[in-house]
């Protein structure tokens, strides 16, 4: 068991390291740009905005006169601090607050459409790679395949205009209604539910195919080992085999590459996000590329950041918890 | 014959690959009467293990059984239907598999695995099944707290010993065992043999044991068939097989198995009119050391591979380096190749202290010197390249031949290591020849730079038996006639006895005793050296201190 | 030599050139792809320009304009077909500088092990867990809008994946007996990854060329979608921009972005059926078991029973 804690410690600790290398690319970029990025921002936002508002930007990026590391010193005290920076567009509010109210929804709705997108992928691969003679292995890899090879964004369009303005099925806006009252009662849940339906609906058929496939690759070489044709002598039922055998160890590779796919996945999230005014970050960062609002694009880069970094690590702990070698 | 519990009739296995199916098995037929320990042995690819896999149904696709019958306790298993084949297996027949590393499933616990066949097949749960499984485990002389492990944490031989374990959960009187030991060092094979017939001679059950060692089979098998691309070439009593076999493949297999005791025979291997060598080595090393770190700061583990070895070869001299896997024989092979760097010790060549580097920094005179032949003749060679290829190479590269010299050369080194036509081989691709075909190539490789001295790591043990002694023979040829100078690695010390003029063994990365050949076999001093001994010869069984009954002596032509 | 020629005839690299030839999928694919590439080179020299104003403005698709006009009063049919040009050249270029960093950093991380590939696999690693899109959406927005900003960020997003999965292929050929055979002959390292080991990931570096292209078109679309290309330009992602811009939603005009999605579409599918079939070529447990199935009678296949033709003869 204590190698467990230790496995869990060390994946910690590399998250800390990709947080940090985050936190300073964040720093950095800005810095990079051809030409003094002070000048860059005074250019692009003369006349566009108050003075105040520009010495603000300035200020919350930490572009003053001083020697770069006592810049670099007074980002990352600022940063552990909470310290995001004063956002343009919605000048004078803080970035973590505006950023604070969206998190959640994003969390909601790409969080959940990724693991039931997992789920049922994974469960149709363990399917078509067991019963090989069906036509469903012919047809829904490449069918599959195909609603994968359409963009996010795009999808979510055709979804939206189809189910949302054509037929007015669905909402085309918003995260809950405006006649609930937020807060843990049935009207308000369903009302989230309705209106996370089409964007969660267009994630997981587009992230399906992915998990279905390898899972069906996975399954398939895993059947072939040896430990299944020493199963299937001992007279173990061909059901458990299936199941306690060959999905439960083809599994692993699986789940270590969902950790790897979360922040790509969440990408598309954001995207579709903005096609349906979804009140998440990835709306609010529509929003902020809009009017250049840099402060508040780094905020999110940052809050998102960590939310992956974060999630990798339940996925590490899930995985200690599925393969007994990384226990001991 | 009394009624026979075993019958198989013109079993036929095909596997479909393509347009046309590969015929793996063709019309094998034995039988096998109760209480018998039947053998059957063949190369690998004779189909040995498809026969038995067949008889049980459980050869995953794309095999087919095409024709044949198998009776089992008088169940025709072809004509069954499913729910009496489930009903059948582990019931009336179990197996232990071969590469049974493998055939434990990674993620479930030892407790699960044998509780699974317990609740299938006996219905027993809970604490009857856990009572069970301890019985199980302490026959194998595991200890129950085991039950918990997880298979990666066991070594080879506990898993072999928990298979068997499981095999004999349910008490079928039938126990196939498909290369059981292959993968384990001689002396834990020797005692999984054993152990396995001192559990037979108690819970009496009938064994079907396949292997490619016939020498194994010889031991304590009753009758045995041979087998040899998909048929069974002989099928005799034990006893009549040891006087050499009817069929001349079986003769052949019979002669080409060297023997670690008795006296030695003479003629198998080209030995040099006189053996004398200089006065001073060609190779010394000195304390070599080779600790593995691994440089993780939340544990540091360390692994001594190799801890204090001094040794000196002189100049035409074949040096046997025998020792069990774990021993640090092929870490040794790497150090003084300079494909690795020595913790500690030095290497002197010719006198000469060669500073120790890392491998890209080792200079092209010294790879001239010392070349190496490798265990696995297809993973050696890079199946992109011709043979070709692999001989100019190095040519090239330490520019000793030009283009106009280079094919006739190529030629001739290939017939050398006997691969005539030459021309033809060189334009052959690795996939395209067979293994034995394969480490020529490789041999010829080593020699193409014409090098003093020769590290060769197990060259024969993946080749089938009955080529591994003309293999052996190349490396004896270039060393009557070139003078070559080889470091012959093995863990059979069978072989070494007759290559090798002198053998030193090794444990634990250390050296336990290093002699003349034929003085280390005939008086070995240390205990561990008994053992190997023992262990590599005839009648090994009756040694161990059980009373089982003698084998006589088949090897003494 | 004289021989050279008859000396490839039967290696394993023409085998797999052929297989993936003879594969129905790669070869559908290729075709596909073929076609588009072939059609964004030549065609945009025969139809109206992408740019000029044509037409009333959002009209839907007719004998004139057959697939209507934008909010800007375009050709969207000539917009989709020019459009493929920039959008392909940058997936296609993203795809192969994906692959050479992806090949660089992973091959000498998983060649010279130890110290160096701690140092990779970490750089790696942290790319490799950091969202992609954010990242993209910053450096975009800093740099000013060309192709080869956008090159540059796709490629910077990108090559972890392949550098990942480069090296542990790279770590297993390394501890193989012909790199250590290569080695004694005296080989240079930097010959014995390019000559020996590189050709052997003949495959892998196919699939993950494609799969880096795929990535890459998606992404560049994205981007553009969000404004952070060069506006001005015509490309697949541009034209959806627009679309987005005009409303294309509201005013249910349709044809403004059905068109140019199709394409995306089917160019992504159409590589990954390529990628399908290099993983059938390269993996043949995959359809082997199917050649089986299709000869075994179907009442005969039982799971973990070997099937059995005929009896007692």
């Amino acid at each position: 068991m204590n190698k467990s804690i230790l496995y869990i410690a060390r994946r910690f600790g590399f998250y800390l390291i990709a947080a940090f290398a985050a936190l300073t690319l964040n720093f950095i970029i800005p810095r990079l740009m051809p030409g003094d990025p002070a000048s860059i921002i005074f250019a692009r936002f003369k006349g566009k905005l108050k003075p105040e508002a520009i010495d603000a930007m300035r200020e919350s990026f930490g572009l003053t006169n001083d020697p770069i590391i006592t810049q670099y010193a007074s980002y990352l005290k600022g940063i552990l601090q909470g310290d995001l920076g004063i956002s343009i567009a919605y000048f004078p509010e803080p970035v973590s607050e505006i950023i604070g109210g969206g998190l959640i929804w994003t969390i909601f709705l790409a969080g959940s459409s990724m693991v039931i997108a997992f789920l049922i992928g994974t469960t149709l691969g363990v399917i078509i790679a067991w019963n090989r003679t069906g036509k469903l292995d012919t047809i829904l890899p490449p069918a599959l395949a195909f609603f994968g090879a359409f963009p996010y964004f795009w999808l979510a369009m055709v979804v939206l205009y189809i189910f949302g303005f054509s037929m007015n099925w669905f909402p085309i806006g918003r995260a809950f209604g405006n006649e609930v009252n937020p807060g843990l009662n049935t009207p308000y849940l369903l009302s989230v539910l309705y209106h996370a339906f089409l964007p969660a609906l267009t994630l997981v058929f587009v992230s399906l195919g992915g998990w279905m496939l390898s899972m069906r690759n996975t399954m398939i070489s895993t059947l072939g080992s040896d430990y299944i044709t020493f199963a299937n002598a001992k007279g173990i039922p061909s059901r458990l085999i299936m199941l306690r055998y060959a999905a439960r160890n083809a599994i692993l590779p699986n789940l270590t590459g969902f950790g790897m796919a979360l922040g790509f996945m969440l990408s598309g999230a954001l995207l579709t996000e903005m096609i349906f005014s979804y009140p998440g970050q990835g709306f609010l960062l529509l929003q902020a590329v809009q009017s250049q609002d840099y402060p508040l694009m780094q905020g999110i880069f940052m809050t998102i950041t960590l939310a992956v970094l974060g999630a990798n690590w339940l996925v590490d702990i899930a995985i200690l918890f599925f393969d007994p070698r990384t226990r001991r | 014959m009394n009624n026979p519990i075993i019958s198989v009739n013109n079993l036929s296995v095909e596997y479909v690959t393509g347009i046309k199916s590969v015929q793996a098995v063709h019309n094998v037929s034995f039988e096998i009467n109760s209480g018998e320990i039947f053998g059957l042995v063949g190369e690998s690819g004779s189909g040995k293990s498809t026969v038995v896999q067949a008889m049980m149904r459980i050869l995953p696709p794309p095999a087919l059984i095409s024709k044949g019958n198998v009776f089992i306790n008088n169940e025709d298993i072809m004509a069954a239907s499913e729910a009496d084949i489930i009903n059948f297996r582990w019931k009336k027949i179990s197996i232990v598999m071969q590469s049974a590393l493998n055939a434990l499933n990674p993620v479930l616990s030892v407790r699960e695995q044998i509780h699974d066949v317990l609740k299938i097949h006996k219905g027993l749960i809970g604490i009857e099944a856990d009572n069970r499984a301890k019985e199980l485990l302490s026959l194998v002389d595991i200890e129950y707290n085991r039950l918990d492990s997880f298979p990666h944490q066991l070594s080879g031989g506990m898993k072999q010993r928990i298979v068997i374990a499981i095999a004999l959960a349910i008490m079928p009187p039938i126990i196939i065992m498909d290369e059981p030991t292959t993968a384990l060092d001689v002396i834990v094979e020797r005692e999984i043999i054993s152990k396995v017939i001192e559990l037979r001679k108690k819970l009496d059950f009938t064994i079907l044991f396949i292997t490619h060692d016939l020498n194994l089979l010889l031991e304590f098998a009753d009758r045995l068939a041979i087998m040899k691309d998909g048929e069974v070439v002989e099928l005799d009593e034990v006893k009549n097989i040891q006087k050499g076999g009817k069929h001349p493949y079986t003769k052949k297999l019979i002669g080409s198995i060297p023997s670690a005791s008795g006296v030695r025979q003479k003629g198998l291997l080209t030995k040099p009119d006189k053996l004398t060598f200089p006065k001073d080595p060609i190779l010394e090393v000195k304390d070599l050391e080779k600790v593995f770190q691994s440089s993780n700061i939340f544990n540091k583990q360390k692994l001594i591979a190799v801890n204090g070895v001094s040794f000196k070869i002189f100049k035409g001299e074949i040096i046997g380096l025998v020792g069990e896997s774990g021993s640090g024989k092929s870490t040794i092979a790497k150090l003084v190749t300079r494909l690795m760097r020595p913790s500690a010790g030095s290497i002197y060549l010719n006198g000469q202290n060669k500073k120790v580097t890392e491998s890209r920094n080792v200079p092209l005179e010294y790879r001239k010197t010392v070349q190496m032949v490798f265990q696995d003749p297809f993973g050696s060679l890079n199946s992109i390249h011709t043979v070709y290829h692999h001989l100019a190479r190095p040519l090239f590269r330490h520019k000793l031949k030009d283009q106009t010299e280079m094919f006739p050369y190529i030629v001739h080194l290939l017939e050398k290591v006997g691969l005539t036509p030459g021309d033809k081989f060189a334009k052959k691709f690795p996939h395209e020849m067979s293994g034995g075909e394969r480490q020529r190539v490789a041999i010829a490789r080593a020699l193409s730079l014409d090098p003093q001295i020769i590290v060769a790591d197990e060259p024969t043990s993946m080749l089938d038996v009955s080529i591994r002694m003309d293999v052996l023979e190349i490396f004896a040829k270039m060393r009557k006639e070139n003078n070559l100078t080889v470091l012959f690695i093995t863990h059979d010390l069978a072989s070494a006895r007759y290559l090798a003029d002198r053998i030193i063994v090794l444990k634990n990365g250390a050296i336990v005793e290093e002699n003349a050949s034929e003085k280390l076999i005939q008086s070995p001093k240390k205990e561990y050296t008994k053992q190997l001994v023992t262990a590599a010869s005839p009648g090994w069984l009756s040694s161990l201190g059980e009373n089982f009954e003698k084998k006589e002596e088949y090897n003494d032509q | 030599m004289n021989n050279k020629n008859n000396l490839q005839q039967n290696s394993i690299f023409t085998r797999w050139v052929s297989g993936i030839i003879e594969n129905q999928k790669a070869f559908s694919g290729s075709c596909i792809i073929l076609f588009f590439a072939l059609v964004a080179i030549f065609v945009p020299f025969f139809i109206n320009s992408p740019t000029d104003f044509l037409g009333t403005p959002l009209s839907p698709p007719s004998f004139e304009y057959i697939f209507g006009t934008n909010g800007q009063g375009q050709d969207v049919f000539a917009q989709t077909i020019c459009g493929a040009r920039q959008t392909l050249f940058v997936g296609f270029s993203a795809g192969i500088l994906v692959v050479i960093i992806g090949a660089l950093i992973g091959g000498i991380a998983g060649f010279y092990g130890g110290r160096i590939d701690d140092i990779l696999s970490l750089l790696i690693n942290v790319f490799l867990v950091m969202p992609g899109l954010p990242l993209m959406v910053i450096l975009a927005s800093w740099l000013p809008p060309t192709p080869g900003t956008l090159l540059g960020v796709l490629v910077l997003t990108g090559w972890a994946w392949n550098a990942r999965i480069i090296r542990s292929q790279m770590m297993t050929f390394r501890n193989r007996d012909f790199v250590s055979a290569a080695i004694i002959s005296g080989e240079s390292n930097i010959r014995i990854i390019v000559v020996e080991i590189m050709p052997r990931m003949l495959s892998l570096l196919a699939s993950a060329f494609i799969g880096a292209s795929i990535y890459a078109i998606g992404a560049q679309v994205g981007l553009e979608f969000l404004g952070l290309g060069d506006i001005s330009t015509v490309t697949w992602g541009t034209n959806l921009y627009w679309a987005s811009n005009d409303l294309a939603l509201l005013t249910e005009s349709w044809w403004t972005f059905v068109p140019t999605g199709l394409s995306i579409a089917i160019v992504s599918f159409a590589l990954t059926l390529i990628n399908f079939g290099i993983d059938e070529v390269s993996n043949p447990r995959l359809i082997s078991e199917r050649i089986w199935r299709n000869k075994v009678p179907k009442e005969l296949i039982n799971h973990g029973i070997t099937p059995v033709t005929s009896q007692n003869e």
